[in-house]
């Protein structure tokens, strides 16, 4: 069952343009020049109860315009929004008690307060009973394992510390939807990677929807199941990750080290990556030869090491962006 | 009512790591009240002279009280936070919280500034009664009704400057408004108390916020009376109603048209 549905969204800004120098600022006050910027263009999709997505895009696509339209902060020029067939643009109030966001860019933490009184703070404005809020607090705890800190001012806490907390924050009030908006920005990988499972366990244990958006490729590949890629303010690409993963990995790359050097040129299907005589690095299209045909053109008896691999999702993620947008 | 309660609760534990930064503050109090001690003994040549309804020391009490109202409201900052809040778009991570944001700024305003307006008001008397050596006369019932009509000065200042912070959202900054409103204040509403200006004016004053915000409290601690009290406290009630839908307005029209940074 959708439980968010979002039919021909656009959204544009107005900027002011100003020209260079004292002049161009005396004159953008007399007579105000302005651009339109089209953020979100005409875009559609609908998410499952208990789905992880993953919203993703290059910078300036227009996935945080979605998710402040989706979370009721901004309003849309055009289109329907229903999260929890709540419309976020006249039932902002409403929809605030069933939805929880996190911004990993703009904290809302009070940051002079612990990570205990900054929960009771916001189970008191999702207008939860204290004792509620008491109970919840030792659930959420004990998942995110902020035992050790949560008597800690959230000043003093490292950066992994506190967007734990932010989420924590984010849940105290139950919510069925939670967004977040890039939660792993600025942490090191072992704590991207500890936010990752606590999220996935979130998932499990309370069935909450998930939306994600992210700059960082693994967040995506070890949370969600299924992908929406907007670039240009137009969703470019919304597909299960094994379709993407199974569609765009047809390529593989092959390194080798030689025995004697190879003289290998380029032919329909291979391309070399790097020739250092002795080792090889190729990319192969799969679609087109084989892998055992590029072993063979290196002659198997010649080979010391080999290594497949598949080309990165990272790769993968911005060859759409430029294949779609060159479209 | 629990949320806003818990709001105020939270600036106030929030604000008092800095109680020590107040201190500072009293050193520039301090001097402005040694200048107009000295100014009101020059002015006033015996101090039983009575000018316009003013003893030399309701003269100096009416200073002490307003410059506490003003000196503990911190107006600037808090005109140049909502201001910003706007033009950078951080506002918008208010909006989709289940609370009235008027209410929010304005019971976190009170609780940043509850510590600080205490302070002021304990060295406020203090400055005053070793200037002076005495307090006014005044009853617990009289004491507690001029520290309701402070409150409600507080909160009616607290909701003009988020209405002239919130003027973000027509013109890009609000900072040359707020300049006008302190100083027509300072001017008109903290120094000298409406029975000094010329008949002509004294209407327009009593009809503004200055009557509401600086003059009643400080006119009620330095000549209390029901009558005043009652007439003072209905005005205020009414400024509180008018600041609010102002900002009520003035916020929802402003959210509509909202950009935020970086999306």
């Amino acid at each position: 069952m959708a439980i968010i549905k979002v039919k021909n969204l656009s959204k544009t800004f107005k900027v002011k343009l100003k020209e260079k120098g004292l002049k161009g600022s005396l004159k953008s006050i007399v007579k105000p020049r302005y651009k339109t910027i089209h953020a979100v263009k005409n875009i559609s999709f609908e998410v499952d109860k208990g789905e992880m997505i993953a919203f993703i895009g290059p910078n300036g696509a227009g996935k945080s315009t979605t998710i402040k339209m989706l979370t009721g902060i901004l309003y849309p020029d055009k289109g329907d929004i229903k999260v929890l067939d709540i419309n976020p643009k006249y039932e902002r109030k409403t929809l605030a008690y069933n939805i929880g966001t996190v911004f990993g860019q703009k904290e809302q933490l009070w940051t002079h307060l612990t990570p205990y009184d900054n929960f009771k703070f916001f189970g008191a404005i999702y207008d939860i009973p204290e004792s509620r809020v008491e109970s919840k607090i030792k659930e959420l705890s004990m998942l995110f394992e902020l035992e050790e800190f949560i008597n800690t001012p959230v000043r003093n806490l490292s950066l992994g510390q506190r967007i734990r907390c932010e989420i924590v924050a984010s849940l105290i009030h139950e919510p069925k939807i939670l967004f977040l908006d890039e939660p792993t920005i600025g942490l090191d990988p072992v704590v991207k990677g500890n936010i990752r499972t606590l999220i996935k366990r979130m998932n499990k244990e309370f069935k909450t929807t998930i939306f994600l958006t992210s700059h960082d490729v693994s967040d995506i590949e070890k949370l969600c199941k299924r992908v929406i890629i907007i670039n240009n303010g137009k969703i470019v690409l919304d597909d299960d990750m094994t379709n993407l993963k199974y569609n765009y990995l047809n390529k593989k790359i092959v390194e080798a080290k030689m025995k004697e050097k190879v003289n290998l040129d380029d032919e329909d299907g291979i391309t070399i990556i790097k020739d250092k005589g002795y080792n090889l690095k190729i990319e192969v299209d799969t679609k087109k030869r084989s892998v055992a045909d590029a072993i063979k053109l290196l002659n198997p008896d010649n080979i010391i090491d080999i290594n497949i691999s598949n080309v990165p999702l990272e790769e993968i993620i911005s060859s759409i962006y430029k294949e779609r947008d060159v479209k | 009512m629990r949320k806003y309660l818990f709001i105020y609760k939270s600036e106030l534990m929030s604000n008092l790591q800095y109680v020590f930064n107040v201190f500072a503050g009293f050193i520039g109090y301090f001097i402005l009240m040694v200048i107009f001690l000295n100014l009101w003994k020059y002015v006033y040549s015996n101090p039983d002279e009575i000018i316009n309804g003013y003893s030399m020391n309701q003269m100096i009490w009416y200073v002490i009280v307003t410059e506490i109202l003003w000196s503990s409201l911190s107006g600037r900052s808090f005109c140049n936070k909502i201001s910003e809040d706007v033009r950078s778009g951080n506002i918008a991570y208010n909006i989709n919280k289940p609370y009235n944001y008027i209410l929010y700024s304005l019971m976190s305003h009170l609780g940043s500034r509850t510590i600080c307006f205490i302070m002021y008001v304990i060295f406020g008397m203090l400055v005053g009664f070793i200037f002076l050596g005495s307090f006014p006369t005044l009853s617990i019932l009289s004491i507690i009704a001029v520290l309701i009509s402070s409150i409600f000065a507080f909160i009616i200042s607290t909701l003009l400057i988020t209405f002239i912070g919130l003027f973000s959202f027509v013109i890009e900054d609000s900072a040359p408004f707020y300049w006008v409103y302190s100083k027509l204040i300072l001017v008109l509403g903290t120094i000298f108390p409406i029975e000094y200006f010329p008949k002509f004016i004294r209407p327009i004053l009593t009809f503004s916020p200055i009557y509401v915000v600086s003059y009643g409290p400080a006119k009620l601690f330095v000549d209390f009376s029901w009558n005043n009290f009652i007439f003072i406290f209905i005005a205020q009630i009414i400024y509180i109603i008018i600041a609010y839908m102002l900002c009520f307005v003035t916020y929802k029209k402003g959210v509509k048209k909202l950009n935020v940074n970086g999306g």
